[in-house]
This record gives structure tokens, C-alpha cells and sequence, in this order.
């Protein structure tokens, strides 16, 4: 995780795009200058990361499904709860789903949980965009490598 | 069996908090109701997975971005709810 990049996936554990299914880990850094300031004495991952890191768990899935023809941004968070702390040094495991695919659009659903307890869950809504350019394409390319986002997922 | 326009407007009332009983045939989703793109999202998701059909947005909007069709023909109720009606019906036939 470069929490500064806001790469927040370190790898792609399992997607299965035939059952609309994406499991990610994330390992969250035990040092980062988020956490001198999110809390000093008391280090927790800010909740907003933790909604970014099931979006961007989602984003993976929807690049999987959609075969990369599509970009997804994140539109809309809902029913986001925060159940319990992530800490620095968690590995949180990240499952995504996708509830819907519509035209021009796609809704999820992300649970993160932390040594098997879940931590935080969402519903969420994004747009599919085609690729803005291809330096973008390119870079995406580039992470999807990155984190080890199976290829044969889109070229079948 | 509740008509299309009942079920739709029940489906926006419920979804944008707008009051079922100034919801009418001949209103305008976007001009009337002041329904933005992205609530409309959350309209089209619900009519999607009530009907089982998914609203083609993409194309629409590409219609009217390039002057082929009004937002009228789209999003002025009674036009959305015919459109359901013949998406309902295509995907009857071809199952």
C-alpha cells in the first residue's frame, strides 16, 4: 500500500469474473505521516481510506467484467458503516461483488475484513467512462501488472 | 397490477423523497422534478431490477448530446414509461 499514491491494493487475490466476485488484500503501512496526525498516540486508518479501498477493490472487479472497455469512478456511497478499527499493520482482505451492471453505470457491494473479522462494509455506485486517454489506459496497465491482475480475466 | 407510470412514479418518490402526488405523467424527471443524472442513476437501477430490463442511458444520452432525440422523448414520464413498456415487451419476445 502507498498510502501517498493512494495505491491501497497490493494484490489481486482471486477474481472470478464469470461470478461477478474480486478478492484483494491490502497490507496497511505501519508507519505513514497519515497516522502522526490520525491520531497522534492512537493510529487508525482514516474511514475515508477505508471506503477508497473497497472502491477501489470494486474498481478492479468492474475492469474484470467490463474487460477493461470501461473506466469506473466512483459516484455515490451508501450504507457505509465502519464496524470496527483498521490499525497500521492490519492486512485487510477486501471482497467485492457486483449487485448491478447498468448502462453507463454499476453498483457494488465491499466488505474489508482483518484477520476474519469484518471491519467495514459499503454499497457502492460508479460510473464507466471509456478511458480518457492513453496515457491513463497505459498507467492502469501498468498497476494492473502491479498488483497482479490475471489477464485471462479479460481475454477470453 | 399497477400500472408502469404507478410503479415508476413510486419508484421516484420513494428514491428522491419527492412527493408521490406531484409526480404525473407529463412530468419532466429532470426539468419538473429536478432529478439530477446521478439520482438518476439510482431510478434507473430500481426500474432496471423491478422490470428486469436495463434502461439503455448510454445511448439515449448519445442521442441527445448529438440532436438525434429531445430529453423529452426520454425523460417526460409517460415517454420513460413507454419506453419501459417496449424494452418489457423486446425482452418477452426473444426469451
Amino acid at each position: 500500500m502507498q498510502l501517498e499514491y493512494f495505491h491501497l491494493i497490493d494484490r489481486i487475490v482471486e477474481l472470478k469474473a464469470d461470478e461477478k466476485r474480486i478478492i484483494v488484500e491490502a497490507q496497511v503501512p505501519k508507519e505513514s505521516t497519515i497516522f502522526e496526525g490520525h491520531f497522534p498516540g492512537y493510529p487508525l486508518m482514516p474511514g475515508v481510506l477505508l471506503i477508497e479501498s473497497m472502491a477501489q477493490a470494486s474498481g478492479w472487479l468492474l475492469l474484470g467484467v467490463l474487460k477493461f472497455e470501461r473506466m469506473p469512478i466512483l459516484a455515490a456511497v451508501k450504507e457505509a458503516k465502519v464496524r470496527g478499527s483498521v490499525f497500521p499493520g492490519d492486512l485487510m482482505t477486501i471482497e467485492a461483488s457486483l449487485v448491478h451492471e447498468g448502462s453507463g453505470y454499476a453498483m457494488t457491494e465491499a466488505k474489508i475484513r482483518v484477520d476474519g473479522k469484518l471491519r467495514a462494509n459499503a454499497t457502492l455506485t460508479f460510473t464507466l467512462i471509456p478511458f480518457p486517454n492513453s496515457d491513463m489506459r497505459g498507467h492502469m496497465d501498468a498497476v494492473a501488472r502491479r498488483v497482479g491482475f490475471p489477464q485471462q480475466a479479460v481475454s477470453s | 397490477m399497477s400500472s408502469t407510470f404507478d410503479q415508476v412514479a413510486t419508484i421516484i418518490a420513494e428514491t428522491c423523497d419527492i412527493p408521490r402526488d406531484t409526480i404525473t405523467p407529463d412530468s419532466h424527471a429532470i426539468d419538473d422534478l429536478g432529478i439530477d443524472s446521478l439520482d438518476f442513476l439510482d431510478i434507473a437501477f430500481a426500474i432496471d431490477k423491478q422490470f428486469g430490463i436495463k434502461l439503455p442511458l448510454e445511448k439515449w444520452t448519445q442521442e441527445v448530446n448529438d440532436g438525434k432525440a429531445t430529453t423529452e422523448q426520454y425523460f417526460v414520464l409517460k415517454n420513460l414509461c413507454a419506453r419501459i413498456d417496449e424494452l418489457v415487451a423486446a425482452k418477452s419476445a426473444g426469451a
